[in-house]
C-alpha cells in the first residue's frame, strides 16, 4: 500500500482544521491556480455503487430528485440536472433474444457502468452561449455557472451538446457540476473522486489524467480488452467538431451511444458566422429588390 | 469496434471506417435537453422581431425612394417597428426564468453568443426606431413644424440597418445550438426567417395601404419574399433529411410547419397574389387582403413550429444520435 509520506502528519481521525494541500495526499496532486484540471472516469472499474452521487449531493447540498423507480436496471437517477451532477449509468448488454449475454469476457463487457459528468469542455459551448456572463472559466480552467450573475435565460441548455445543464425549478437559475471550486479553492479533491471506493473516478492535473488513461488503455488492450479507448481527449470521439479537448474525459468499452454520449457533438458558436452572413445577405437581397420595386413608375 | 486515438483533425474521418451505429440508445431516455424556451412566447418574439425589423426597413426605403405616394407607407412601418422593442422585449424578459435579473443581458457582448448579439441588435433597433417613430408622431401632431419629419427619417436609417439584424438573428439564435434541428442547416434557416419577416412586414404593411398604386407593389415585394422562403424551405428540408433529423417533423410541430406555415404561409398567398396580379387593378383589394392575413399567421406559425419541432428533434435520442455521426461533421 503507498500513500503520501505527510499523511503520517495526520493520525487522528477527529481534525479541528482542513489538512492543507490535502489534495497531495487523497489525489497525488497539488492544486494550483493557472494549471488545468479535470476528471479520468475509467468506466471499466466502475462498480455502480452511487457514491461520487452521494458525495456530490451532500457536499454541494443538491435537492433530492427521481424518487421513485424508473425500471432501467439500477439506474434510479435517469439523467444529470440541476439537482443531479454526478450520474452512474447502467447498462446490460443484451445477448440474443433480449436475454442478457451469458457468454463473459473479462472487464464488465456484459455489465457497463459508467459514472457520467459535466465534460468541462475546451471549448465550453454553454459558456459561449450565456449572454450574461455568468458562465465563466476558473482558473483551474473548469466551467461554473455564477449563481448571482445567472438570470435564467435557460440558452445554455440547449447549447450543451451532451444534455447537461439544466435550470432549476427552485430558484430559476442554472445549475451543473462545478468540479468542486469551492474545494479546489481549499486544496481539497473534489467529492466525487474522493469518494470513488474504486478509483473509476480520477482527479488531478489533465496532461497527466491524459498521459494515465493512454497507459490504461495499452495496459487494457495488451489483457485482452481490445474494446477499450478514450472519450474525449484530443483527437478523440466526443472532442471533435471544434469542442477541443474535454476536462473531463472517459474510458469506455462500446459505442459512445451505448453510455448517452455523442460519438461527434460540434460546437455550436461556429454556427454563428454562417447563419448571420446568409441571413443578413437574403435580407439585403430583399431589401435591396424592393428599393427597385418601390422606386418603379406606378401602373396606370 | 475499436475507436482509434489520432489528431483531432482527422477524428471524424478515423471515426467512419469503424462500426456504424446500430441504432441502440440509452434506455431510449433523451440525449440532449430541450429548450427550457416557452414556444408561444419565444416564438411571438421571434415574429414580432422580423416582422418590426422588416418594416423599419421597408419604412426607410420607401422614405428615399418612394416619393410622396409612400408618405403613409413610411408612417406606418416607423409605427409597426415598435412592436418588438415594446411588445417584444416585454415577451422576452417574460420568458426569463428570473426576470428581475433582465438587465444582467447587459453586461457582456459577446460574439459566440447569438443571444448577446441579439440583445445589442435589440437595443439600437429600439432606440433608433424609438426615435424616429416618435418624431413621426410628432409631425403628425403638428404638422407645420419641419424639423420630426427630418429627424424621422434620419433616425430611419440606423433602425433599418438594426432592422436586418432584427429580421434574421434569431434563426442564428436557434441555430448556434445542439438541438439537432436547429443546428442542421443554419444557412437556409437564416434565409427562411428572414423571407418570412420581409414577407409579413410587407404584408401588413399592404393591409393598411390607402394608395392603389403603392399596394400592388407591396405585393409585389410579398411576393419576391415568399418566392425566396420557398425555396429556403426547399433546401431546409433537404437539409433536414441529410442531416438524419426529418424524423422530429413526424410531429404536431412538424405538421405545423407543413400546413400552417408552408401551405398557408407561402403556398396560398402566393397563389393568391398571382391571381390577383392576374386579374387585373379591379378587384384586386380582397385577395391581396386575405393573402396577407395568411403570409402574417403562417410567418408566426413558422417560427412557432421550429421551436416545437426543435425541442421533439433534442428529446429523441434516436435524431440527436443520427445527427452527431461522424459523417455529419462540418468539412474543413
Amino acid at each position: 500500500m503507498n500513500f503520501h509520506p505527510r499523511t503520517l502528519e495526520h493520525t487522528q481521525s477527529d481534525l479541528d482544521h482542513v489538512i492543507p494541500n490535502e489534495s497531495e495526499l487523497t489525489a497525488g496532486t497539488l492544486i494550483e491556480p493557472g494549471k488545468s484540471y479535470g476528471f479520468f472516469t475509467d468506466t471499466t472499474v466502475c462498480i455502480g455503487c452511487k457514491a461520487c452521487e452521494v458525495a456530490c449531493k451532500e457536499w454541494n447540498n443538491l435537492p433530492a430528485d427521481n424518487l421513485g423507480m424508473t425500471g432501467q436496471s439500477f439506474d434510479n437517477t435517469g439523467a444529470l440536472s440541476a439537482n443531479t451532477w454526478r450520474h452512474v449509468a447502467f447498462v446490460e448488454k443484451k445477448g440474443g433474444c433480449g436475454v442478457r449475454a451469458d457468454i463473459e469476457t473479462p472487464y464488465q463487457s456484459g455489465w457497463l457502468m459508467m459514472s457520467d459528468v459535466c465534460k468541462h469542455c475546451h471549448n465550453a459551448p454553454c459558456l459561449e452561449a450565456c449572454p450574461t456572463g455568468a458562465l465563466f472559466k476558473t482558473e483551474f480552467d473548469t466551467v461554473v455557472v455564477q449563481q448571482d450573475i445567472c438570470n435564467g435565460c435557460g440558452y445554455c441548455v440547449p447549447a450543451c451538446p451532451f444534455g447537461v445543464v439544466d435550470l432549476s425549478a427552485n430558484d430559476g437559475k442554472a445549475h451543473k457540476c462545478t468540479l468542486c471550486y469551492d474545494r479546489l479553492k481549499g486544496g481539497l479533491e473534489p467529492a466525487c473522486a474522493k469518494s470513488c471506493p474504486t478509483d473509476s473516478i480520477q482527479f488531478g492535473e489533465l496532461e497527466i489524467l491524459q498521459a494515465r488513461a493512454q497507459e490504461r488503455v495499452e495496459h487494457l488492450h495488451q489483457r485482452g480488452v481490445t474494446d477499450a479507448y478514450l472519450y474525449g481527449t484530443p483527437g478523440a470521439p466526443g472532442s471533435t467538431g471544434g469542442l477541443g479537448h474535454l476536462n473531463a474525459f472517459f474510458l469506455l468499452t462500446d459505442r459512445p451511444e451505448v453510455y448517452n454520449l455523442p460519438v461527434a457533438p460540434t460546437r455550436p458558436a461556429n454556427r454563428v458566422k454562417p447563419s448571420l452572413i446568409s441571413g443578413l445577405a437574403a435580407v439585403a437581397g430583399l431589401a435591396l429588390a424592393a428599393t427597385i420595386v418601390l422606386a418603379s413608375q406606378e401602373r396606370r | 469496434m475499436n475507436f482509434p486515438v489520432s489528431s483531432q483533425d482527422d477524428a471524424g474521418q478515423a471515426l467512419q471506417k469503424y462500426s456504424e451505429w446500430d441504432g441502440s440508445t440509452y434506455y431510449g431516455r433523451a440525449q440532449l435537453k430541450s429548450a427550457p424556451f416557452e414556444n408561444l412566447v419565444v416564438g411571438g418574439y421571434i415574429f414580432l422581431a422580423g416582422l418590426s425589423g422588416s418594416a423599419a426597413i421597408l419604412a426607410a426605403l420607401a422614405d428615399l425612394a418612394g416619393g410622396k405616394s409612400a408618405a403613409s407607407l413610411v408612417r406606418r412601418g416607423r409605427y409597426l417597428g415598435l412592436l418588438a422593442p415594446v411588445i417584444g422585449s416585454a415577451l422576452l424578459v417574460y420568458d426569463l426564468h428570473t426576470p428581475k435579473r433582465f438587465y444582467n443581458m447587459l453586461r457582456v457582448a459577446k460574439s459566440t453568443s447569438p443571444m448577446s448579439i441579439g440583445t445589442w441588435i435589440l437595443v439600437s433597433f429600439s432606440a433608433s426606431v424609438g426615435l424616429s417613430a416618435a418624431a413621426q408622431a410628432a409631425s403628425d401632431f403638428w404638422p407645420q413644424q419641419r424639423w420630426s419629419g427630418w429627424t424621422a427619417r434620419v433616425f430611419g436609417v440606423p433602425a433599418a440597418i438594426a432592422g436586418m439584424g432584427m429580421s434574421t438573428y434569431t434563426a442564428s439564435l436557434l441555430a448556434a445550438t445542439s438541438t439537432p434541428l436547429w443546428a442542421a442547416a443554419p444557412q437556409a434557416l437564416a434565409v427562411r426567417f428572414g423571407a418570412s419577416s420581409m414577407a409579413a412586414a410587407a404584408s401588413a404593411l399592404s393591409l393598411g395601404e390607402p394608395s392603389d398604386g403603392i399596394r400592388p407593389k407591396l405585393d409585389a415585394i410579398t411576393g419576391v419574399a415568399l418566392a425566396t422562403e420557398a425555396v429556403a424551405a426547399m433546401v431546409l428540408h433537404e437539409a433536414y433529411g441529410k442531416m438524419g433529423v426529418r424524423d422530429a417533423l413526424d410531429s404536431p410541430s412538424g405538421r405545423l410547419e407543413k400546413a400552417g406555415a408552408t401551405q398557408l404561409g407561402v403556398v396560398l398567398p402566393l397563389g393568391l397574389l398571382a391571381v390577383s396580379a392576374l386579374a387585373g387593378r379591379h378587384r384586386r383589394g380582397g385577395l391581396s387582403g386575405l393573402a396577407a392575413l395568411a403570409v402574417l399567421a403562417g410567418s408566426a406559425m413558422l417560427r412557432v413550429s421550429v421551436m416545437g419541432a426543435g425541442d421533439v428533434s433534442a428529446e429523441r435520442p434516436d435524431v440527436s444520435f443520427r445527427f452527431t455521426q461522424p459523417r455529419n461533421m462540418p468539412r474543413r
